[in-house]
């Protein structure tokens, strides 16, 4: 066969998307806007005939994923945190991380809780690196009126601002409920960040995109838990199907008093909470 | 149709075909397909490799171990919890056994403020003597079996049954004739009735313990526990067998001593009294509890890194210590 000169297949892709345009066009001034319909419908029978997506194992339109945490269960041991840095390849650092544990401590006397995660430096110094994660035992000794722990992660809202500022398309909300990146269309500007009312969300510097948690949407469709999920030694993390009336999430919904983050902001979060407190947003 | 109009016309014209041409060249072929963004992007993010192989996947080849740990109160923490993610081993990587388990355990188990009262948690500083975890518990089945059974029994009865059925082998004084059997005398009464209960049941086996327990009664375990550990030990010390005394004392200041004391004096009445034992019976058993023919899961995992030597030594040095302040020591830790 007649080997084709990369560049020239290219133009000629060119030349065969214009010679479209200029149809269109053409079609557009004489008879209105009916070709374009006719385009659009004509592409949308193409992909849902060809069988499941994303994957072939795998139809995201049966699917509708919730993530659930029990904060009466959390004991603080960041197994969550390493997991996720290594099944997602998070930078290795204590400051860029797709979840985190916050560590509320009410001491007697005070009115406000004292806040600290991992990347506390007194948290860093205990661990004795930042790719080690640990909560120091600071408070051992102070007259602690109350004290726990509040895993966090994406929300996966379902009104998510994140995606309503993205500028390119580049962050969006899939069939089954998770939000997603596209690293190939992410042009770094973060206002995705500053959108996010949770600070789910970091900026990349050495890959130039904004990453967040993703539920692990490579596990998921895989018919597997998410990392943090799978490690957590104590079942305070709880994922699963909403559609299926007897997964662990639609039990944890529907045999507790579950909230959300932050309601007020419109959001509509996806991560249902029991044993939060006051003080936790 | 004024001439400039029909250009201005035409100029609009070749601009909107100018900028749908680049539109449709620009955007990608999937862009729009289910929204406002580029759908092959998803199956892109879906085809990433999982690190983390879940505990199934390590079944295949540790079953043993997989086997013990999802029947103890550890089954929620999986394999890779501790051992890091599973990906690429065993053909490219090694999995980690972590050294330093006092770091790794704390992580759970140190007392802080803010974990729910029902995770066991320890002051470190008063749990475990600088001690590593390992030494005592196994981290795949973590609890210690090592509450005392309650022994009430009757000596006199427990006699009789020793000169009928035990003193043979045993010899008359609860101390053996030769160095393959162990010396009763003076041990734990607690032990004693646990370890027949384990012949009796078959939970242990042994050629020639086994059908004798089986004929005892429930009963006569109690009596015969009772009997043993109001024995004098006096005379157990026989010459030591075989090994470096010294280096049995480092290893066993290191590995036994939390549960068997310093000097093999066990603190904990259903634990033994190794002191004075037999040297050849010590070697026997610490190899049985090596290559799984014993079973606890404490001692499968004290025993795991032992050399034969290290268990000469061990022996040796147990051997040597003398077994009388234990005498009627029965106090609980």
């Amino acid at each position: 066969m007649k080997k084709t000169n990369p560049a020239l297949a290219a133009r000629r892709a060119f030349l065969r998307r214009l010679g479209r345009a200029a149809t269109y066009a053409g079609a557009a001034l004489g008879v209105g806007s009916l070709g374009g319909v006719q385009k659009v419908a004509a592409k949308n029978e193409s992909t849902s005939g060809t069988g499941s997506f994303p994957t072939k194992d795998y139809d995201w339109t049966k699917r509708r994923w919730a993530f659930g945490v029990d904060a009466t269960k959390c004991i603080g041991c960041l197994r969550c945190v390493e997991a996720c840095k290594r099944e997602n390849n998070v930078p290795g650092d204590a400051h860029h991380f797709r979840t985190w544990v916050e560590r509320y401590v009410y001491l007697e006397g005070e009115d406000k809780a004292r806040i600290d995660s991992h990347h506390d430096p007194v948290n860093i110094a205990a661990s004795g690196s930042e790719r080690e994660y640990r909560f120091a035992n600071r408070y051992k000794d102070a007259k602690v009126e109350k004290a726990f722990f509040v895993p966090k992660l994406c929300n996966q809202c379902t009104h998510p601002a994140c995606v309503q500022v993205c500028p390119t398309g580049a962050t969006y909300k899939t069939v089954d409920g998770v939000v997603l990146i596209d690293e190939k269309y992410c042009i770094g500007c973060q206002y995705c960040v500053q959108a996010c009312p949770y600070g789910a969300r970091f900026f990349n510097a050495r890959k130039g995109v904004t990453e967040k948690c993703y539920w692990c949407y490579h596990r998921i469709t895989k018919g597997l838990q998410p990392a943090c999920v799978e490690v957590c030694p104590v079942g305070a993390r709880i994922f699963g199907d909403l559609n299926d009336k007897q997964s662990p999430i639609s039990l944890f919904i529907r045999n507790n008093r579950v909230h959300v983050l932050r309601p007020e902001t419109g959001n509509a979060p996806n991560v249902f909470y029991v044993g939060l407190d006051k003080d936790v947003v | 149709m004024p001439k400039h109009i029909v250009r201005l016309i035409i100029l609009i014209v070749a601009g909107i075909a100018a900028g749908w041409a680049a539109k449709s060249y620009f955007t990608a072929e999937s862009f729009y397909e289910y929204g406002h963004y580029r759908a092959a992007s998803v199956p892109e993010i879906a085809a990433q490799e999982p690190a983390y192989q879940t505990p199934r996947y390590c079944q295949a080849c540790h079953g043993e171990r997989h086997a013990q740990w999802s029947a103890s109160n550890h089954k929620t923490v999986i394999c890779e919890t501790c051992h890091g993610a599973a990906q690429g081993h065993p053909q490219k990587a090694k999995l980690s056994i972590p050294a330093d388990t006092r770091k790794l355990c704390t992580l759970c188990h140190e007392a802080m403020p803010g974990r729910p009262r029902t995770q066991p948690q320890v002051v470190l500083a008063q749990h475990s003597g600088g001690q590593q975890c390992i030494v005592c518990h196994n981290p795949h089945a973590p609890k210690i079996a090592g509450v005392p059974v309650k022994v009430a029994g009757d000596a006199a009865a427990g006699a009789t049954k020793h000169a009928a059925s035990c003193a043979g082998c045993h010899g008359a004084k609860g101390i053996s004739p030769n160095d393959t059997w162990p010396n009763l005398a003076g041990q734990h009464g607690a032990y004693l009735a646990r370890i027949l209960a384990a012949y009796k049941s078959g939970d242990q086996k042994d050629v020639a313990m086994t059908p004798l327990a089986q004929a005892l009664s429930d009963a006569d375990i109690q009596n015969l526990a009772v009997f043993y550990a109001g024995l004098s030990c006096n005379g157990t010390a026989t010459k030591p067998p075989a090994g470096d005394v010294a280096a049995g004392k480092a290893l066993a200041e290191k590995n036994c001593a939390t549960c068997h004391g310093q000097t093999g004096i066990a603190s904990n009445p259903a634990w033994p009294i190794l002191a004075g034992q037999k040297g050849g019976y010590l070697v026997n058993v610490l190899k049985a509890f090596r290559g799984g023919l014993r079973k606890d899961p404490m001692m499968a995992g004290v025993v795991r890194g032992l050399s034969d030597a290290d268990i000469a030594n061990l022996a040796a040095y147990y051997a040597g210590q003398r077994c009388e302040p234990t005498m009627q020591v029965g106090r609980t830790p």
